[in-house]
């Protein structure tokens, strides 16, 4: 597989951390976003092959993030986003805006490692 | 009249000053003692509360939020935007145009793509007619928002509208000016849904001055201590007012005022005592005393509950003279709440809140400016008399504005340790130095401002209803 | 030495107010400059903690990663089969204990060396809280494999056991946050500490145990609701409704004992478990609660029946209604509403005028539903003689 590149935005730094090392170990070159606002710079610099986002993020959620680069961005790059028990709204509203696959929390991260993959082949 | 009359009468003066003065410093050290002590309990309880259950959870109970809006059409967009962005799920918001003059409609209906709908509205509380009627968003992205546009009535007549409106079973009534952080709705949820004991029939939130703040796209980036010395001046204020104040005042169940920029109510309470009160300036105060009052003869157990989280930012004035005339109006209402609900007071019918509540504002927030100016008054015919014993003048000034510091000390103290939010190297020094200059910025202007409400309430009635119309930022109370 | 002495004189003159208003001065001057210099030295304790924790929580996070994938040839496993063969392994729920105790001895070299590591640095308090948040706020985020990892370093750390020492202080916040603890990362040998909890005298300690036994025991740690006496906060039934919901077997035992408690918010729970768990099965318990002492049982009986269906209950509503509160009566509407049927309609007529306007707008509407043509018969009625509800009503259509 080649080498992608992943904007991962996620507020818990552990996770962040532990997602990284995972998908760096898959080969995929990874860009850490903390909160919403992040992200979208990220995304904006760097046009990533993917994008890995929570709901709940400081200052911009991740559906604000995914309306912002199917909207403004108009670019198609896959999106994943992860959501926690009891969000099921806001997940279809992640869906309607145009995300591909979602993580409910809490998830085993080899789980997410072939749902990525999936997504990138 | 001989002058051993005339020297008894200044001696009961004396005593009487004396007594003022020795009451007022008690009870702001009881004050702090509690308060201290309810902010200690508050945060061990809070050190562990999982908040992303309740959030998520759709069996959490609704809220609505209303906000009233009239000519605010520069901010409208981004305002609402904000409120849209909370992170509750089980919430919807309610925008009242309270018959704006500007295009503030024209603007939400491109924003958020809006469009009339039917909506049959159950009258409950007598308010104004719509005017365009009601509007629903096409976009789903949009669907907790409803925008309401109604003949101009004031900022009550356009909460009651949204209490008529609302069909959850909690509303927020809020200024739309103001910015929720996004976990304000769980954080003030919370304690109607965790008491067994009474009744919760409203809770308040805290007032953070946002002047200054870097905020972008509705969301408070960063906080900054401001450069202009009387928004300083009112930080420090409302830190002493919310940390100290309320906080002992909610301990005590005697809480008498909840801001009208940000309280949740029990919606349904809220309309058996008929909603706000559309004939006085001070609804967010009289609304409380009301429901307070209602419990009371009801028989039923109830509480007013406070979270002391800074939640909500909104915009201090700036020019001394918008200042005036927000406290002028804030004297105004509290002069009318407290004539209305007169039979509260020192009745032991009504417990804490007749026994201390209702008489300690009576005293020290209603009548306190008119003591002073008579202290003023007092200590120029002793000047004239040349009787004025300059070691307890001095003494008595030194230490009441000690005190001053002092208080406004702790209230920073409890800021430190608790929420913490100027952060920046530098800002403790500055905030210290504040408290020692702020007797001079702030007091006389408040002052000022509070005797010219009394005369505007006996002497000129047609101010008072003349400025019934909202007027944005300045209309957040929090006295 | 003159002056000196003049000025004892003076003071000692004074009157006693004065002296008082003296040694007032002197406290407060005292106290702000010491309070002044303390805040200074707070903020910049609270700056350095602040960086501490930073520093420290990125080198923990790093150790941690380290750990959790130190063991890598189960990934390698995982990473070879093929995806439908990998999500039947996880259907499979591992009995936790046991695997647990099996992992343990797996520990690789370099794990062992992590845990020892940590397990000095959480002789620390302070540094034991970053390393205890750290877990905790991970199980939140990641299951499976990587959580029961989690666990075993906990367990080996030896951070459970400060835990368990905890769960015994007086203290009721330091009480509540180790149940809470204990719950988050499954530990099952507290168990017999918490079940004391159940009624304790604080409600932030009775919560934690309440969640602990269903975080544990799924619905079997319902039980502790048979004998429950203190109240269950809404708060309380929120975050238990929510765990339960997350766990796969979603099986409900018996929860006629609940309904039939003499405590009401107990009652309350177990309607809110007969909604969401569709439990046709307990009509009958649910019907005698129709008569239950407490009007809001009563009104939320009335709401779960219609979600289930309750048309027995329906009837017996209707006979009755006139004895019914306000609530009850807009309750029993609202059942109606779902549950109407072509015979309701002379009751439905009778209360076209009822005094609230809620109910007569519902009458109206299921009017409508079932019989249009009367329905535009009051819709021609001259204004005077119609009800609010059919004066609002008309403009919508």
């Amino acid at each position: 597989m080649n080498k992608c590149k992943i904007v991962l935005a996620e507020d818990n730094s552990t996770l962040s951390l532990l997602l990284k090392f995972r998908l760096e170990r898959e080969g995929h070159e990874l860009l850490m976003a903390k909160d919403g606002k992040m992200a979208i710079e990220l995304i904006e610099n760097h046009s990533p092959d993917l994008i890995l986002t929570d709901i709940m993020m400081p200052f911009i959620s991740g559906l604000e993030v995914i309306s912002h680069v199917r909207n403004k961005l108009e670019t198609q790059v896959p999106i994943i986003v992860f959501s926690s028990a009891g969000q099921e709204e806001m997940v279809l509203k992640a869906f309607s805006l145009g995300a591909n696959d979602f993580m409910g929390k809490p998830f085993s991260p080899n789980e997410l490692v072939i749902r990525v993959n999936r997504l990138l082949a | 009249m001989d002058t051993s009359t005339v020297n008894l009468i200044l001696e009961i003066f004396h005593y009487l000053f004396f007594l003022f003065t020795f009451s007022v410093i008690t009870s702001y050290v009881v004050l702090s003692l509690i308060s201290v002590r309810e902010t200690i309990e508050y945060r061990k309880k809070n050190s562990f509360v999982n908040y992303k259950d309740i959030l998520s959870s759709t069996i959490s109970p609704s809220i609505t939020i209303i906000a009233p809006a009239y000519n605010e059409s520069l901010n409208i967009v981004e305002n609402v935007r904000s409120l849209l962005s909370n992170h509750y799920v089980n919430y919807d918001v309610v925008i009242v145009n309270d018959g704006s003059k500007d295009d503030s409609l024209e603007k939400l209906i491109t924003a958020f793509d809006l469009e009339k709908i039917e909506f049959i509205i159950n009258e409950k509380i007598k308010t104004q007619p719509l005017r365009s009627g009601v509007f629903k968003s096409k976009n789903p992205a949009f669907e907790k928002l409803m925008v309401v546009d109604k003949e101009n009535g004031g900022k009550a007549d356009a909460l009651n509208l949204g209490l008529n409106i609302s069909k959850s079973k909690y509303v927020a009534c809020i200024d739309v000016d103001c910015l929720l952080l996004e976990d304000a709705l769980q954080k003030m949820i919370k304690p109607f849904l965790e008491e067994t004991e009474a009744k919760v029939i409203a809770t308040g939130g805290v007032i953070r001055i946002a002047n200054s703040c870097k905020i972008k796209g509705g969301k408070l980036i960063e906080v900054n201590l401001p450069k202009n010395l009387l928004v300083q001046a009112q930080i420090l204020e409302y830190l002493r007012t919310f940390l100290l104040g309320r906080m002992a005042w909610s301990r005590l169940n005697g809480l008498l005022v909840i801001s009208g920029a940000f309280g949740i109510f029990d919606k349904n309470i809220a309309i058996e005592v008929g909603g706000y009160d559309t004939n006085t300036v001070g609804e967010d105060m009289e609304i409380i005393v009301r429901m307070r009052r209602h419990m009371e003869e009801i028989g039923e157990k109830y509480k007013v509950s406070y979270i002391p989280d800074p939640l909500c930012w909104t915009e201090a004035p700036e020019s001394y003279k918008i200042f005036i005339s927000q406290r002028n109006r804030w004297t105004r209402g509290t002069i009318e709440t407290l004539r209305k609900h007169r039979k509260i007071g020192f009745n032991p019918k009504y417990g804490i809140f007749g026994l201390i509540s209702y008489p300690y504002w009576l005293i020290f927030e209603r009548l306190a400016p008119l003591i002073e100016v008579i202290g003023i008054i007092y200590f120029v015919v002793l000047l004239i008399l040349k009787q004025v014993r300059w070691e307890y003048a001095l003494s008595f000034l030194l230490l009441s504005y000690l005190f001053s510091i002092l208080f406004s000390i702790v209230a920073l103290y409890s800021e430190e340790l608790t929420y913490h939010q100027y952060k920046k190297k530098g800002t403790g020094f500055k905030l210290i130095l504040l408290s020692a200059i702020e007797p001079f910025i702030l007091h006389p202007v408040i002052l000022y401002s509070a005797i010219r409400g009394n005369i505007d309430y006996y002497f000129n009635k047609t101010i008072k209803w003349g400025e019934m119309e909202r007027t944005g930022l300045s209309s957040s109370s929090s006295s | 030495m003159t002056t000196y002495q003049y000025l004892i004189d003076y003071y000692r003159e004074l009157p006693f107010l004065i002296k008082l208003i003296g040694a007032l001065i002197t406290l407060s001057v005292i106290l702000i400059i010491g309070l002044t210099i303390y805040l200074k030295g707070i903020r910049r304790y609270q700056r350095k903690k602040h960086a501490d924790i930073l520093k420290f929580k990125s080198e923990y996070e790093v150790m941690l990663v380290e750990f959790l994938y130190a063991d890598d040839h189960i990934e390698n496993e995982v990473e070879k089969n093929s995806f439908n063969e990998w999500l039947e392994q996880i259907e499979v729920e591992p009995a936790i204990q046991d695997e647990l105790d099996d992992t343990i001895k797996d520990l690789s070299p370099i794990q062992q060396s992590i845990i020892s590591k940590l397990r000095k640095e959480a002789l620390v308090k302070s540094k034991r809280k970053i390393i205890i948040s750290i877990l905790y706020k991970l199980m939140e985020e990641v299951s499976g494999e990587m959580s029961d990892s989690i666990k075993v370093l906990y367990i080996e750390t030896g951070l459970i056991d400060y835990a368990l020492k905890k769960i015994n202080n007086t203290e009721w916040s330091i009480k509540a946050k180790s149940i809470g603890e204990l719950s988050r990362f499954e530990v099952k040998e507290g168990h017999y500490e918490v079940v004391k909890c159940m009624d304790h005298s604080n409600k932030e300690v009775r919560k934690e145990a309440h969640l602990y036994m269903v975080n544990l025991f799924q619905f079997d740690g319902l039980y502790f609701l048979n004998e429950l006496k203190t109240p269950l906060s809404e708060w309380d039934q929120i975050q238990i409704l929510e765990i339960l919901q997350r766990f796969d077997d979603q099986q409900i035992c018996d929860i006629r004992p609940w309904l039939k408690s003499t405590n009401d918010t107990v009652v309350l729970f177990g309607l809110k478990l007969a909604q969401i768990y569709n439990q046709y099965e307990i009509n009958d318990t649910l019907i005698e609660l129709l008569s239950h002492k407490s009007k809001s049982i009563r009104v939320c009986v009335i709401e779960v029946l219609t979600h289930l269906y309750g048309l027995e209950a329906k009837d017996m509503l209707k006979a009755n209604f006139n004895e019914l509160s306000l609530e009850e009566q807009l309750s029993f509407f609202t059942m109606l509403e779902k549950l109407v049927i072509p015979s309701d309609e002379p009751f439905i007529e009778k209360h076209l005028f009822h005094k609230d306007f809620e109910i007569q707008l519902l009458a109206l509407k299921i009017l409508k539903s079932i019989n249009e043509d009367k329905y535009k018969v009051l819709n021609n009625l001259p204004a005077d003689q119609k009800s609010k509800a059919m004066l609002q009503l008309e403009n919508t259509i």
